[in-house]
Order: C-alpha cells, then structure tokens, then sequence
C-alpha cells in the first residue's frame, strides 16, 4: 500500500504537468460535450427525462501525524480516487428523482479501505404547484443546515477539505458518554473513528423533508434518522433506525441576487444504541441531544465571492452537564482569470468549559485556529487541478502547528 | 424580439453593403441534425423556483460566402441573451469586429465564459440590470463556445466570421441571402466544429441562385 500510494505522488504531479505541456487537453472539450450529450435520454414522449453525470478526482495528500480533520492516514501520504456518478430525473411536471453514487477510498479519505462503492444520495421530490413555494421530499440527501453541502462536490469548492466546523473531530463521542469534563477533555486524544464534529460533512443523513421559496424567502425543515453530527456509517436509515429522530430547518433571506443570508438550527440524539450502557440509569438516549444554531452568509460579485458561517453546538452531556463550542469560518474566492482562482478561509473554533469532576471546571477540547489557502487552474471547463494548504493552530493539543498539504485532479463529464 | 430586431438590423446592414456593389442572392435547405435531448437541470441541493426541464431551441446552421471582402466601416452589435436557463440563441453567426452583448433576463446570476482559442473571456456573476452590458469584442475568427459558470446545461457558440455575408437558417433549415456581390466564391455551411460543407458557386447580377446541402 505505501508503494502504491508513493507511485500515486508522483504520479498527480505527472499528471498535471502533462496537462499543462500539451494543448491536446484543451481539445478535449468536444468529446466531453459529446459526452454530456450522449448521458441525456428521454422517454414516454418526454414525460420522462433523465441526465447522468459524474467527477472523477485524483486526489493526494501530504498530512502530517496525527492526520487532521476528516482524513484517516497513519502514513504521511494518501492517495485517494474517486468517481462520483449523478443521475437527475424529471418525471413529469411533479417529480423528481435524483440519486449519487461514489467508488472510492470510503466516504472520508481513508487508508483502511482499497476501495467501495456507496449510494450517497437518493431521493424523490413532489412539487404540488406550478410554482416553488412547496416542495416534499423522501430519502437519504443532504441535511438542510448551514449552506456548504451544496458546494461540497470537487467543482463547486475551491477546496480539497470541507471547512472547520464540518470536519474538526471534537472529543465528543457517539458510543460513548464521557464520565467527567477531565474525561471529555482526555477523549481528545481517542481514535477518530468514534469522535464526531459538530456537523459531519454534507450529513447525507436518511428522512423527508419540507421546502419552499416564497419571494425572497426560503424554508426548509426535515426529520432525519441521525444528527447532523453523525458518522456517514449512521447515515442509512437500516443503520440506526429512526427511534431517535433530529430535527433540522432553515430560514433563507435573499434581499437580491448578491447576497444570501440564513438561520438554521437541528436538535437530535447525537449517541448511538452502543452508548446506551454509558447512560445513568433510567435515562434514554433522547435525554442527551446536541442542539446547534447556526448562521451563513454569502456574496457574490463579477469575479468575487464571500461565503461565512457561525455554528453554535450544545452536546447536553451526562454527568457532565452541557458541552459549548462555538466554530465559524469565513471563506473568499477570486477569479482572476477565465482558467485560474485563488481561495483563502480563515476557520476557528473555540470551547466553553465544563465541570470537571473534582469541583473545578475545565476547557472540554482543545481551541483550534486554521487557515487554508488554495488555487485552482481549469484548464477546460471539463478539468481542472487545484492544490490547498493548510495550516492548523490546536492550542494545548496534538494537532498544534500542523501543516497539510493536498492536489486534487478533476474531470467533470 | 428586441434582439431578433438586433440580429434582423445586422444583417439588413451587411446586406445592404453588398447590395451598393450588385446583387445576387442565394436561398435553399440545410438538412439539420435532430433537436438535442431536454436538459434537466440539477436541483439535488435546492429548488428556486428554475424550471426542471430545459426545451433548447432547434438545431440551426450557418451559411457563409466565403472570400475576402472589405471591411466594415463601423464594428456591429449583436446579443446573445440568457434568458430561462439558456442562451438566446445558441448559435449567433458575427462578422470579426463585431461586440456582442450579453443580457442577463433571469432573476437570477448569471457568469458567461469561454475557453475557446479565438477568444477567451469571463464576465463574472452579474444581473439583469447591470449597466452596461457586459459584452465581448470578438476580433479572431472561429467558433467560441460560450456557457454558464453557474448553470452548467448552457452551452452556445458565436460564430465569428471573416465575411460581411452570412445567414443563419430557421428551425426547418431553411435560408436566404440576399444583397450578394457577384462573382465565383465558395459558399459554406456551417453545422458545427466538424461539419462545414462548402460549394463553389457562380453569383451574379440581379440572379438567385438555389443551393441545398444534403
């Protein structure tokens, strides 16, 4: 596997600069039209009609120990493929069907896995009206709080990584209730694979939905099967049932074309039926839910756009009582021109103290600081290659002044 | 309809130049490529009230004379407008010189680019009631493929052409262009990237020639 993955770094930067040196990507750009128009069908007189459509993405990480964020790598390199594969259907006026599935390392650029295959998304819309003021929806999609999941496919971020709040594991468990603060705070140093953020990527969590625009407003609010901060492996609705329902919703104000602005907010159990035994007695998982609010903000201008979010998380916590954090982010991009951007975000997030269980109270994580710069070329509107680095700041942690370093190598189709 | 009365006053310009040197004039049938698939737009994320099932317009071609002519005395405006999701129309045949313009008449953002060798440009996101338009001087001839950053089903071509003298064809393929000079040239159709079918043709004076491209 560390043979693969040194054959992969030197592979990406071949790759790149192949594409560079010869114009023959540029030419390229009729046979993915072609492409495009090949993956489009229609049926019963265009009753139905259905497109597919993809990303493939070579990615490669440079990360150092202990890996950062949402990236699971003892070694200093990751390769991580991925193709990710979209089917849009319009059935009739009132339907519509939309479902993506993804090959690749795991949900998570991961080394544990050589490989699977997910449906990450899947579900069907009903449209009452003629026009948008309601919308139902069932399935497994991206959960309505905050604004990044629509941003977080490898074309529409100008990032490898998701932002701080969507994936920095705090010491909050879902397995597990911590017995004390000083616990808590030592769970910092546990193993990822149980340790949550505070919202988990683009929370393809299972359920249905309401939603709407209404002028300049919009709304949303869903019951889902599992918190927004829940692990991709609580996603299913097979996985952990729909006992422990969250519930989610935003409100959206665009004032014009510029400026989009919302408030979301999502209460659910955040722990899973194994926690049930880490619980005082006579009490249920629903006792301890995590209670977010949360606010966004974006702008856009010619060749400028600002996106900003604030996330209030409450994890209530047993014995210890409840768990603040507070993590924000805000992010800039700039085109300067037709083939290349530039990307910076500053993220934070900071943590209240607890009690921790000898009469004094404690800081129940450690505070973290990151900024991440990245720039990407398309060298057409098919390709592109974008490189990111980030620099962490955990205070009193053991992700303190952490650099990570990443390429990702994209063909839409 | 203001801009068909835009494209309709470029062309009455063109051909009344011609016109001033003789006239000759050429019609005839262009067999099309069937109408592309529906696009269906992707709402996997939200639903702002944009249709989910965008009707592109027929097929067109683009017939030419072919040759070297004098050139303009002022440089023409077309437009090509974004309206429904879509470019209004997707194929805009322009002399070399000419400035199009780019309406935004959504109520939503729209980022016009393009890649294409004879002119690479981006307009950034802007709305409909940006002042002034923004537009694109196309000075190379070629095909420039234009689209959306925001709404990846866009897709149009400008046609920049060398010659004053060009015609784009209705939906039933059908054409004339008139206010020819006359004299022996080569007469193009254009269907796309690939496909430019050519004819020698000899024009002349107060004549009307029929030329079909099979």
């Amino acid at each position: 596997m560390k043979i693969a993955s040194r054959r992969a770094a030197a592979f990406l930067p071949a790759a790149m600069t192949l594409l560079i040196l010869f114009p023959a990507a540029r030419a390229s750009d009729d046979f993915f039209d072609s492409v495009d128009d090949h993956l489009k069908f229609s049926a019963l007189n265009g009753a139905v009609e259905g497109r597919i459509s993809g990303l493939l993405d070579l990615e490669e990480y440079y990360v150092q120990q202990p890996s950062p964020g949402l990236v699971y790598e003892n070694h200093s390199f990751l390769f991580n493929p991925r193709l990710t594969l979209n089917l849009d259907l319009q059935l009739g006026k009132q339907f519509y069907l939309f479902a993506q599935a993804r090959a690749d390392r795991g949900y998570d650029p991961s080394e544990e896995s050589d490989g699977q295959v997910r449906a990450d998304q899947y579900a069907l819309r009903y449209t009452p009206c003629a026009d948008d003021r309601v919308n139902f929806q069932v399935g497994k999609f991206a959960g309505v709080v905050g604004s990044w999941s629509k941003r977080d496919d490898s074309w529409q971020n100008p990032f490898i990584t998701p932002p701080l709040p969507y994936e920095n594991l705090t010491s909050i468990l879902d397995s597990a209730a911590a017995p004390s603060g000083s616990a808590l705070n030592s769970w910092q140093n546990l193993s990822k694979n149980s340790r949550l953020p505070i919202i988990w990527d683009a929370n393809y969590t299972s359920g249905a939905s309401i939603f709407g625009s209404i002028g300049n407003f919009d709304y949303a609010a869903e019951i889902k099967n599992a918190s927004i901060s829940s692990n991709p492996d609580s996603w299913s609705i097979t996985s952990v049932g729909f006992s422990n329902p969250t519930y989610s919703g935003r409100l959206g104000w665009r004032p014009n074309e510029a400026w989009n602005l919302g408030v979301s907010s999502s209460v659910g159990t955040y722990l899973i039926p194994v926690a049930a035994g880490t619980l005082p007695p006579g009490e249920g998982l629903d006792d301890y839910r995590e209670i977010t609010v949360a606010q966004d903000a974006s702008f856009a201008w010619h060749h400028l756009q600002l996106w900003a979010e604030c996330y209030e998380t409450r994890f209530q916590v047993p014995t210890v009582g409840n768990a603040d954090t507070l993590a924000y982010y805000i992010e800039a991009k700039y085109k300067f021109t037709p083939e290349f951007f530039a990307a910076l975000r500053w993220n934070q997030q900071i943590y209240n103290t607890v009690p921790n269980g000898s009469g004094g109270m404690t800081v129940w994580d450690s505070d973290t600081a990151r900024i991440d710069a990245a720039f990407t070329y398309r060298f057409t509107p098919h390709i592109q290659a974008k490189i990111q680095y980030s620099f962490n700041d955990q205070y009193d942690g053991i992700q303190a002044t952490q650099n990570f370093v990443a390429a990702q190598f994209t063909v839409r189709f | 309809m203001k801009l068909f009365l835009g494209l309709f006053a470029v062309e009455l310009i063109f051909s009344m130049g011609g016109w001033a040197q003789a006239q000759a004039t050429i019609e005839g049938h262009i067999d099309l490529p069937k109408s592309p698939t529906a696009e269906v737009i992707n709402k996997r994320y939200e639903s702002d009230g944009e249709p989910g099932v965008i009707i592109p317009d027929p097929p067109a071609a683009v017939v030419y004379l072919d040759g070297v002519f004098a050139p303009a005395k002022q440089p023409a405006t077309a437009q090509m407008a974004q309206k429904n999701l879509d470019f209004v129309p997707r194929l805009l045949p322009v002399r070399v010189g000419t400035k199009v313009e780019f309406p935004n008449q959504d109520p939503t953002y729209h980022s016009v680019f393009s890649f294409s060798q004879p002119k690479r440009f981006d307009l950034g996101r802007y709305r409909g009631d940006e002042t002034p338009i923004p537009s694109v001087i196309f000075d190379k001839p070629g095909p420039v493929v234009c689209r959306c950053d925001i709404h990846e089903n866009m897709r149009a071509i400008i046609l920049v052409l060398l010659t004053p003298y060009f015609a784009r064809t209705d939906a039933k393929g059908d054409y004339r262009i008139g206010g020819l000079p006359s004299g022996s040239y080569t007469f193009c159709a254009w269907l796309n990237d690939k496909t430019v079918l050519q004819k020698h043709v000899e024009l002349q004076k107060g004549t009307t020639l029929h030329v079909n491209f099979p």
